[in-house]
């Protein structure tokens, strides 16, 4: 498959997430390319708005985060605060006008878990769907950061 | 501790305007413990002012860089070697933070990023509260440990009064009432008898009525 | 003529002294005062101006005062500790005084966040009970806060208010107590619907030897309507309205409720009339001055005494 590459992706996600494992990020990374950057984290609770913040002011055009399903927290309730930072930077973006969906969580469900292949298809079908980011203009994306501190 | 809330960021760009080279200063004590001015909040803020900065096609450098406390002297003096390359320093300190750098640094504009709250106690995750005033002339022996000028709408020596109900103050049900929690725990301890006595007009020039206070203590002196 | 309290003449004469009050207008019209005051002309023994009220900005109690002291009537000077400090409250006090007003009711005041201007400064310097110490202070001893010595006292009968339904409830005596130890010379309490309630509270003051040191006057609020009956139980803190008495203004028809409320309020007085300990009424027909003769015509407090020397 081949994606355009004048928008990208800083997905971070939870490792519980099914098919989250070393091998299938690397078969996804060949996929996508420059166009999504995966970033696994132990706990989603553990990602701060600086995170998602950095990804948007460097290099994306979304920042997505893909928790565990409800109730199924290693530690307890880190998808539940996720939420709320996530929410909290929402406000943030908004404050200097950009759009509230640039960021994003998507809790995973108990019951019919998707994996992270299926999810990462359709968040960047809908990153796909918006305006690149003011931020960045709308050249090719140039990819000398490396939000290394999510990890 | 002092608590503290970032301000809009329109109000807090609408100060910056006539600046090209920012350095975004948080500080790692006080303002850090209520998630408003340390290290994360400093990057958060100055990452904030860049994206717009970039989507405005405005030409300016704004950097970041937090001290442990912008209070102390020993500390904001470190700033000396790199305040030369800015023009202006948005300040994440408390209000004491602000004018300490600005004390030292006399040609650089220094403007406050937060808005200053109070005095106050974290007592929960993301929840912090007002207690005390700070009016140099602590009366908590006599109020159970509860503060009346803090924590009492009206600020009664001797209440409660009129509005109270059922523990919460008559100016808004989501605030406990002070002198319920005054009587609560004086009853606890078999003080009550306490508030028996009038208590007397407070001596306000403890606070601001005798000007702006100072502590001197010689033996802390170099 | 000796300017001379007529609330305080009737209450030391062992009469039965009736309060009400008037609300200055939001504007400067002397009239609008005025008018108020001819309903309650003859119709009560003294009047109390309150002090901006709710925190809304109105014509100064005091002004208010001077006026209907002209007009010949008794004036109760109501003032709140929120807006002034000490300075501006002794110097109120003396001011009062030099213009003849002989009352003062000295009370914490509704908070500045309910009024017309929430972004005000809350003064707050002395609470309504150091109020009262400081007014007693200056008339007996002649000093102010502090100590100084004036060179000529004010003379004022002071009072101050009581809540007998607020919380917490074993604590509301002590209260009463304080202000009553703190120089109150009498006591106008808050609208009372509950009487049964009421009686509790005034007992302990009985048993306290409370209401021997001070005058216990019972305050009573016509209810003009079902709704404004509902209002004040939920959203007015600090007010005990029993869901009988709801039931019983909704009861009757809405052209009825008003002359049912004015029914409650005499029932009520007629009650405190027969309590011992309380020794007067206050009555607050907010906005509804009009009420006030015909209340105190069906309660028998009509007319009102004579007094001698005035
Ligand atoms: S009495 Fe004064 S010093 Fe003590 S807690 Fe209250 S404001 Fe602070
Ligand atoms: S309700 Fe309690 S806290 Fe509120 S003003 Fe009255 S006494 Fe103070």
């Amino acid at each position: 498959m081949h994606y355009q590459h004048n928008r990208t992706l800083a997905l971070f996600y939870c490792q519980n997430v099914p098919g989250a494992g070393e091998r299938e990020r690397i078969g996804l990374e060949k996929e996508y390319g420059q166009c999504i950057r995966f970033y696994p984290i132990a706990c989603s609770g553990r990602l701060e708005p600086v995170h998602l913040l950095s990804a948007l002011e460097n290099f994306a055009d979304a920042a997505y985060l893909i928790t565990c399903p409800e109730g199924m927290c290693r530690y307890f309730e880190g998808n539940l605060r996720a939420i709320k930072r996530v929410m909290r930077t929402q406000d943030i973006i908004s404050g200097i006008g950009l759009e509230k969906e640039r960021v994003g969580i998507i809790t995973g469900s108990k019951e019919g878990p998707k994996t992270l292949a299926e999810l990462a298809k359709e968040i960047f079908d809908k990153v796909l769907q918006m305006e690149p980011s003011p931020v960045l203009g709308k050249g090719e994306r140039s990819y000398d950061y490396c939000a290394t501190e999510a990890h | 501790m002092i608590t503290a809330q970032q301000k809009p960021i329109d109000e807090i760009r609408g100060m910056l305007v006539p600046y090209k080279r920012i350095l975004v200063l948080g500080c790692a004590s006080c303002v850090a413990e209520c998630a408003a001015g340390g290290q994360k909040e400093t990057a958060m803020l100055a990452s904030t002012l860049r994206m717009k900065a970039k989507m405005n096609n405005e030409d300016v450098i704004i950097q970041e860089h937090t001290l442990d406390r912008q209070c102390v002297k020993d500390f904001v003096v470190t700033l000396d070697d790199i305040i030369g390359s800015y023009d202006a320093v948005l300040s994440l300190g408390c209000g004491a933070g602000v004018q300490a750098v600005a004390e030292m640094f006399s040609e650089i504009p220094v403007i406050p990023g937060l808005n200053t709250e109070f005095i106050g106690e974290t007592r929960a995750q993301g929840l912090w509260v007002e207690n005390c005033l700070g009016c140099g002339d602590c009366m908590l022996y006599y109020f159970g440990g509860v503060c009346p000028l803090a924590r009492c709408s009206k600020q009664l020596f001797n209440g409660p009064c009129g509005g109270s109900v059922g523990g919460k103050c008559e100016i808004n049900p989501d605030v406990d009432c002070a002198w319920q929690k005054i009587i609560d725990r004086l009853s606890r301890f078999g003080a009550l008898d306490r508030l028996e006595t009038i208590y007397p007009p407070k001596n306000w020039s403890r606070k601001q009525g005798g000007g702006p206070r100072k502590i001197i203590r010689e033996d802390q002196q170099r | 003529m000796k300017d001379v309290s007529r609330l305080k003449s009737v209450l030391e004469k062992g009469g039965f002294a009736v309060t009400s009050e008037c609300g200055p207008p939001k504007g400067a019209d002397p009239q609008a005062v005025l008018r108020k005051t001819e309903l309650l002309r003859g119709k009560v023994d003294s009047v109390n101006v309150t002090d901006n009220q709710t925190a809304i900005v109105r014509m100064s109690s005091l002004a208010a005062c001077c006026l209907i002291k002209k007009a010949g009537l008794d004036p109760v000077l109501q003032m709140v500790v929120r807006d002034r400090n000490r300075i501006a409250l002794q110097s109120d006090i003396l001011g009062a005084s030099a213009i003849g007003i002989r009352n003062v009711l000295c009370l914490s005041g509704d908070h500045q966040s309910f009024g017309n201007q929430p972004d005000a400064v809350g003064v707050f310097d002395l609470d309504s009970i150091q109020f009262v110490q400081a007014v007693r202070n200056m008339r007996d001893q002649g000093i102010i806060v502090g100590g100084e010595p004036l060179s000529h006292p004010p003379d004022m009968f002071t009072g101050a208010a009581a809540n007998p339904f607020a919380d917490p409830m074993d604590f509301r005596v002590v209260r009463l107590a304080k202000k009553i130890n703190a120089g109150a010379d009498f006591i106008q309490t808050q609208c009372i619907y509950n009487m049964e309630r009421f009686d509790r509270w005034l007992g302990i003051a009985r048993d306290r030897g409370l209401t021997e040191k001070a005058y216990i006057l019972g305050g009573v609020t016509p209810l003009k309507s079902a709704g404004m009956a509902r209002y004040m139980k939920t959203r007015v803190s600090g007010m005990d309205v029993p869901d009988q008495l709801i039931r019983r203004m909704e009861g009757v028809s809405k052209d009825k409720q008003r002359e049912e409320g004015i029914s409650i309020c005499v029932e009520t007085i007629e009650r405190l009339k027969q309590t011992p300990g309380i020794r007067g009424v206050h009555i607050m027909a907010i906005e509804w001055e009009e009420a006030v003769g015909e209340i105190a015509e069906r309660a028998g407090l009509l007319p009102r005494p004579v007094i001698d020397d005035q």
